[in-house]
């Protein structure tokens, strides 16, 4: 099934095509569409060598022979904190040079969005939680909690995981949703 | 017609050690620079407390090898990052040229900046010809003491390969290579190309917890020089190699044959990695200026000129016995 499936990435011709991914992962932050990231990126690892939190990881090859040594970051495991030196330090302009400041970030990181699991989570079930508030790197602008601090997610939110990585329930009631487009 | 005056330059019959320093040092660095990096993870959490004691003694060690090169380890450790494939040196990029040709041919359009981190290899590609491949090159380092083994393995009674395939298939996987990349839209001769593959597979058995899918093909490419062809990989199928010689044919530092010196003994040609003809002036473009025939001319016959085309061919050796029975009368009083 694997061949079979990196054989058809490989024949999804132009671009475009080869980006349906099959696993819920993230780029790293600044990172282009998912086309034009894998046509620019040329797999060098300086973005991983450099992560000071070490949560960027590389495909090898359960996402298809496209992305093949291609970074992403699973935030379950850990979350990006971004410092965007991956951006400052990628040759191609794969992942996009972005200044570490709040505006710069929520204008040029699109990874995803966070997705509140209300049957899940503990603060919309009599308790109050409000960890992924505290984890959250722009509170109260992406994520701002409600009564029994109940987390709601604005469209600020860039997606980095942080509060997916820190959420006490198993599984995890918020989860970020990727942004492949 | 004297040979007193066509002496080659003394040093550079050690070029050779010279190059040997160099690989293993960029080898070396390859190594190092993950360790640096998971050091400096444990820098930034500072989680000392949290480490097991083999960590410990690892961030210990780091720790009293860096302190004298860092004022502040969050920023100096970031300096010298990437590999052969591209490297940042204190914010200064450099690329090599097949990320160059590959990039493009994925996004079929010209990223500037990129381009500009792989003129410096372009350039002392054009002045230096191979050079990448004898000097820089992580993989030549293993696949030459993969040839040492061959030697060792050839005295122990095992058959190690020999053959001769056409060295014009290199050129062939190249141009495979870039279309492959260009039709998918994703850079696949990354993944074909035995230095970006070690500099990949190093940080990720290191940093990662292991070796992926790179490291399979490497190996495969060690055994296919050790059972089929020696130095194989470099000479017919490298996609890398067939790039720096095109940009390198018509280099301006070759090495060249003194014909009066050369006494016929062929131990240059023996000693040739690339399998070359350097007994017949035969170099082209193929020659990556290793100098290993320099280092090993018993009659200091081999070295380094600035020309932009080889010799044609200068025939026997003049302190050779062919040329000594050609010549049998002349010259004698």
């Amino acid at each position: 099934m694997q061949l079979i499936a990196a054989a058809s990435t490989l024949a999804a011709a132009p671009a475009g095509a080869a980006a349906t991914p099959r696993l819920r992962y993230l780029r790293p932050p600044g990172s282009r569409r998912e086309p034009e990231f894998l046509a620019r990126c040329i797999r060098c690892g300086q973005c991983g060598e450099i992560c000071p939190n070490r949560c960027i990881s590389y495909f090898h090859g359960e996402n298809g022979l496209a992305s093949l040594d291609t970074p992403y970051i699973i935030p379950r495991d850990k979350g990006c904190i971004l410092c965007m030196k991956c951006g400052q330090v990628c040759p191609t302009g794969a992942i996009a040079p972005i200044e570490r400041t709040a505006e710069a970030i929520m204008a040029g990181v699109r990874m995803g969005r966070a997705h509140v699991d209300t049957r899940l989570c503990l603060s919309y079930q009599g308790q109050t939680c409000g960890v992924c508030y505290r984890a959250c790197p722009l509170p109260d602008v992406a994520l701002y909690v409600g009564m029994l601090e109940q987390p709601h997610v604005t469209d600020k939110c860039v997606g980095c995981g942080l509060c997916e990585r820190a959420c006490i329930q198993m599984p995890q009631a918020i989860r970020i949703i990727p942004d492949y487009s | 017609m004297s040979s007193s005056n066509r002496k080659p330059f003394f040093l550079w019959r050690h070029l050779n050690k010279l190059r040997w320093l160099v690989l293993s040092t960029v080898f070396a660095m390859l190594v190092i620079l993950p360790y640096v990096h998971v050091y400096q993870n444990y820098v930034s959490a500072h989680a000392y407390d949290l480490l097991a004691p083999s960590e410990q003694r690892f961030y210990d060690l780091m720790q009293t090898l860096t302190e004298p090169l860092t004022d502040d380890p969050a920023e100096d450790l970031d300096a010298i990052k990437g590999n052969t494939w591209s490297g940042t040196f204190w914010g200064f990029k450099l690329s090599d040229p097949l990320a160059a040709a590959g990039q493009m041919a994925a996004s079929l359009k010209v990223f500037g900046p990129f381009l500009l981190t792989a003129l410096i290899p372009i350039l002392a590609t054009l002045l230096l010809g191979r050079f990448y491949c004898g000097w820089i090159c992580p993989a030549t380092f293993l696949y030459e003491l993969n040839s040492n083994l061959a030697v060792w393995l050839q005295k122990l009674g095992v058959r190690t390969g020999h053959r001769h395939l056409d060295r014009r298939l290199k050129y062939v996987v190249l141009a495979l290579g870039l279309v492959l990349s260009a039709a998918t839209g994703a850079v696949l001769v990354a993944a074909i190309y035995p230095p970006a593959i070690i500099g990949r597979e190093i940080y990720y058995a290191v940093a990662l917890g292991g070796f992926g899918a790179g490291a399979v093909f490497f190996v495969g490419t060690l055994l296919f020089d050790l059972l089929v062809a020696r130095r194989g990989f470099c000479r017919y199928l490298c996609p890398g190699g067939a790039l720096y010689s095109l940009l390198g044919r018509y280099r301006l530092f070759r090495i060249q044959r003194i014909v009066e010196n050369c006494n016929d003994c062929a131990k240059c040609n023996a000693v040739c990695e690339f399998g070359l003809d350097p007994l017949r002036d035969g170099f082209g473009q193929e020659c990556n200026n290793c100098s290993a025939c320099i280092a090993v001319c018993p009659t200091d016959a081999m070295t380094f000129r600035v020309r932009f085309t080889d010799q044609p061919d200068q025939g026997p050796g003049h302190l050779g016995r062919q040329y000594r029975k050609q010549h049998a009368g002349e010259g004698r009083s």
